[in-house]
């Protein structure tokens, strides 16, 4: 009896001790989480701010006799084998026929550091990375040292003020190349640089990418026109949802009989937040492009037909497609701030002899104004990141004209358009040289993300206020 | 102070405006409400010309889609519903109140990654790197939880005095640092690992021994990545329903002598089920929308395969693919458009349901009088 009850007692202790195992469980996916987005976070910051930095450039020397110059990216192990191999960026795509190249560590006799390795960013086949012999620029010929400063001094003036020359270029194993001035974009001499200017490059890198083009099919050059495109797509999606998510708000909430009814909608409004962002996509193909597209073009650019104005993607179905995706953040974040307006505000101002539209402009909206503003906030939000319905109603790899320009009407908004999220997508998955473009995929991850997180800290920053405003004055 | 008393000719004129306002608005709300209606009668009508074609052309081409998008959305909540959970009943009821102030929101933040970009993460930099450390990666799957427990045992032999110091309330932010460490110990002695239990080899005595092949982009990379993507979801109503929780309940329970962990267990966790479960819902329905990572994650097979390391391809994916290029009337073009009225029908009828249950939650908490 006394034994079987230790017993008991003695499992039902060790239960016990297992179980206050289970907060601790719970405590470390907490810390999973966040390491997980810490890790997300960390590692688009390092590689995406890392790239700008100019990397030291190694002249390498092979048991074979053979050299090359270029930087080092990474070290594998070897497959199947013992030791390692490491990639080189080498660059020179028009003389070695590739831009990459993977060596067996133990194969590497020297590696050096020789000062005058610079690198040169070239239009139409990428970086340059060797020597520079001389600049010839109509009779007149600088050599050496002499070169270089040349070579700075004309890449400091605007691109229209150069004069026409030739940059005369050896590579590390002796080939020459004689590289049009016109096709330079910049040059380097990292070896040489110290901290400071490495700082000043850096900056000048980050600019760049933020101002420029993509070129070389996005493997350099900058995401410019992708901001500009998210962005005017973002403003025109708010101009258009803003009002209707309020004016539906507003009806559901102010002016609707509350019966079972509109309980009924307001969840389906609810719920509509949770439907995939792809059907919105299918629904802007199907009505927005084929229907209403294919019939404006039928009534006004009959002219064009078989090529079609309006029945394709473009900026105008984009925005009306993330438009009515974002409509039910904007209701629920506007019906939640009027729901939150004492019923004795409005009774007060109706008492007073208002009508219900002098109630509504003069009471009731600016009280709810910073949630519509939250609403709004968090649509941006949610559209700036959206890339799915984007792919079926306009964006654009390579879009040839902006959508604003001097042209009439100026905004073209039948115009296919660049999205930063797209951008990341097909350079990542669909680019000639990925190996290359990673870099500026995760800049441009990081250029996202952080867009869009401001957005959502702004919104919570705003909510919050909010909340703190309300609680004085209840 | 009076006010100015207005003119009585002004006073049509108000009751005009007001009118023809309270119209204007009623018409915007009503168009908007019918709009988003629009949406499920466009699928729908889209969709009926395949009644003409006979059903089994659609069957033969949505099932393996239907299969892929199952598998993603399961692989995903595999991942995601214990951590969600186990983050949720954490700091709901365990976190000191001024940290859950800033890990909240620090949560809710994952959920505001864009998809491109967890995709890109998943696809391009995770999945070759599990390809090259298959092992790695499965021991940690299993090391992670075992070394919070072994935190939790190493937490109770410790002094008194390291206990309040690192005290449970705040080991959700200290944890960190040693699951860092964890993984780090991880790392190093799988390689050991496998050398001296799996031949050295894991990925090629997976295809000797099992027959399993593996794909670069597989089910466990889409649910890694899903489920980094879900969980915030589900965490932040699960989290909801737990905190509203009557503190009565719980205090009466324990003063009738249950442990701590019992009368979250039995009590709370049983009060806030129906909320837990909306939360899941969702979170399903969140995983089996999901396209962007599935589509850069996934590899895009349209297999019949339940394993792990094999791809798939979700109706999501395929919608997105495919239907730029389908013209459009024609068969792909409604299978396509098919595919989208069950993703619509599947989230609506997830979400309502979950709605519906939070709601007749809300209001057997209010009769408990736990909500003021």
């Amino acid at each position: 009896m006394t034994s079987a009850s230790a017993r008991v007692v003695s499992r039902a202790a060790r239960f016990s001790r297992l179980n206050t195992l289970w907060p601790w469980l719970c405590a470390a996916s907490v810390a999973l989480s966040l390491l997980m987005l810490g890790a997300l976070l960390t590692l688009l910051l390092v590689r995406g701010l890392g790239h700008f930095w100019p990397a030291t450039l190694e002249e390498v020397t092979l048991s074979s006799g053979e050299t090359f110059a270029g930087h080092a990216v990474r070290e594998v192990p070897l497959p199947q084998q013992e030791g390692d191999e490491r990639l080189y960026f080498t660059g020179n795509q028009d003389i070695e026929g590739a831009r990459w190249r993977w060596v067996a560590i133990e194969q590497i006799v020297e590696r050096a550091q020789p000062t005058d390795l610079i690198r040169i960013d070239r239009s139409p086949w990428g970086d340059f990375i060797g020597h520079l012999v001389a600049i010839e620029q109509g009779d007149q010929r600088w050599a050496g040292d002499a070169a270089w400063q040349q070579l700075t001094a004309l890449l400091a003036l605007p691109a229209s003020q150069r004069q026409a020359g030739q940059l005369l270029l050896t590579t590390v194993d002796g080939q020459t190349l004689r590289q049009p001035l016109a096709n330079v974009a910049s040059a380097q001499a990292p070896n040489t640089m110290a901290w400071r200017q490495k700082t000043y490059a850096w900056g000048e890198g980050v600019w760049r990418f933020l101002s420029e083009g993509p070129r070389a099919a996005n493997t350099h050059g900058g995401v410019w026109p992708a901001i500009f495109g998210t962005v005017l797509m973002v403003i025109l999606m708010s101009v258009i949802v803003t009002p209707f998510g309020v004016l539906a708000a507003i009806y559901l909430n102010e002016i609707a009989h509350q019966g079972r009814l509109t309980r009924l909608v307001r969840i389906g409004v609810r719920n509509l937040a949770g439907v995939p962002s792809i059907v919105y996509g299918v629904f802007g193909l199907g009505v927005f492009v084929y229907g209403i597209g294919g019939s404006l073009d039928e009534w006004f650019f009959s002219d064009t037909l078989p090529s079609p104005t309006f029945g394709t993607g473009g900026l105008l179905w984009a925005s009306l497609t993330l438009a009515l995706l974002t409509l039910p953040v904007v209701i629920v974040a506007t019906e939640e701030g009027l729901a939150r307006i004492p019923e004795a505000q409005r009774e007060g101002a109706v008492a007073l002899g208002a009508t219900r539209l002098e109630m509504l402009t003069r009471i009731v909206l600016p009280m709810a104004a910073p949630a519509m503003l939250t609403g709004v906030i968090l649509a941006v939000a949610r559209a700036a990141g959206e890339v799915a319905p984007l792919m079926l109603v306009g964006v654009a790899k390579l879009a040839p004209q902006m959508p604003i320009d001097g042209e009439f009407p100026y905004l073209h908004l039948e115009r296919k358009f660049m999205h930063l999220g797209y951008h990341l997508f097909d350079t990542a998955f669909h680019g000639e040289d990925v190996q290359a473009a990673i870099p500026l995929v995760y800049a441009t991850a990081l250029l996202l993300v952080l867009i869009v997180l401001m957005l959502n800290i702004t919104a919570i920053f705003l909510r919050h206020y909010l909340s703190r405003q309300r609680g004085n004055e209840c | 102070m009076t006010p100015p008393r207005l003119t009585s000719a002004r006073q049509p004129l108000r009751l005009l405006q007001d009118r023809v306002a309270t119209g204007l608005i009623t018409a915007g709300g009503v168009g908007v409400l019918l709009a988003i209606l629009a949406i499920g009668i466009f699928l729908v009508w889209e969709a009926l010309p395949l009644l003409a074609i006979g059903d089994t052309l659609a069957l033969a081409k949505l099932s393996p889609l239907a299969w892929g998008t199952l598998k993603a959305a399961l692989a995903a909540l595999l991942f995601a519903i214990p951590v969600a959970l186990g983050a949720a009943i954490y700091s709901a009821l365990f976190m000191s109140p001024r940290l859950r102030t800033r890990i909240k929101p620090a949560l809710e933040m994952m959920e505001a990654v864009p998809g491109v970009v967890v995709g890109f993460i998943a696809g391009l930099i995770l999945a070759p790197w599990v390809e090259r450390h298959l092992t790695s990666a499965l021991v940690l799957i299993i090391w992670l939880p075992l070394s919070a427990g072994l935190a939790g045992l190493l937490w109770q032999l410790a002094k008194t005095r390291l206990r309040r110091r690192l005290p449970l309330s705040w080991a959700g932010l200290w944890l960190v640092p040693w699951l860092v460490f964890m993984v780090a110990i991880a790392l190093w002695l799988a390689p050991w690992f496998e050398q001296q239990w799996l031949g050295g080899d894991l990925r090629h005595l997976l295809d000797q021994r099992f027959g399993i092949d593996y794909a670069t982009r597989n089910a466990m990379i889409v649910g890694i990545a899903m489920g980094f993507a879900v969980i915030p979801s589900i965490y932040s109503l699960a989290e909801d329903a737990l905190a509203d929780v009557p503190a009565s309940l719980i205090e009466g329970a324990q003063a009738l002598g249950a442990s701590r962990w019992q009368a979250l267990w039995k009590v709370a966790l049983t009060a806030a089920g129906p909320g837990i479960f909306s939360a899941v819902m969702i979170g399903a329905g969140r995983a089996v929308g999901e396209t962007m990572i599935v589509l850069m994650a996934s590899g895009n097979t349209a297999l019949f395969s339940a394993s792990p390391f094999e791809g798939m391809r979700s109706m999501a994916a395929a919608i997105a693919i495919e239907l730029p290029e389908a013209s459009p009337g024609g068969q792909t073009y409604h299978l396509l458009i098919l595919a989208a009225l069950v993703l619509f029908i599947f989230t609506f009828l997830v979400n309502t349901l979950a709605e519906v249950v939070r709601q007749r939650l809300r209001r057997r908490y209010r009769q408990m009088g736990g909500i003021s």
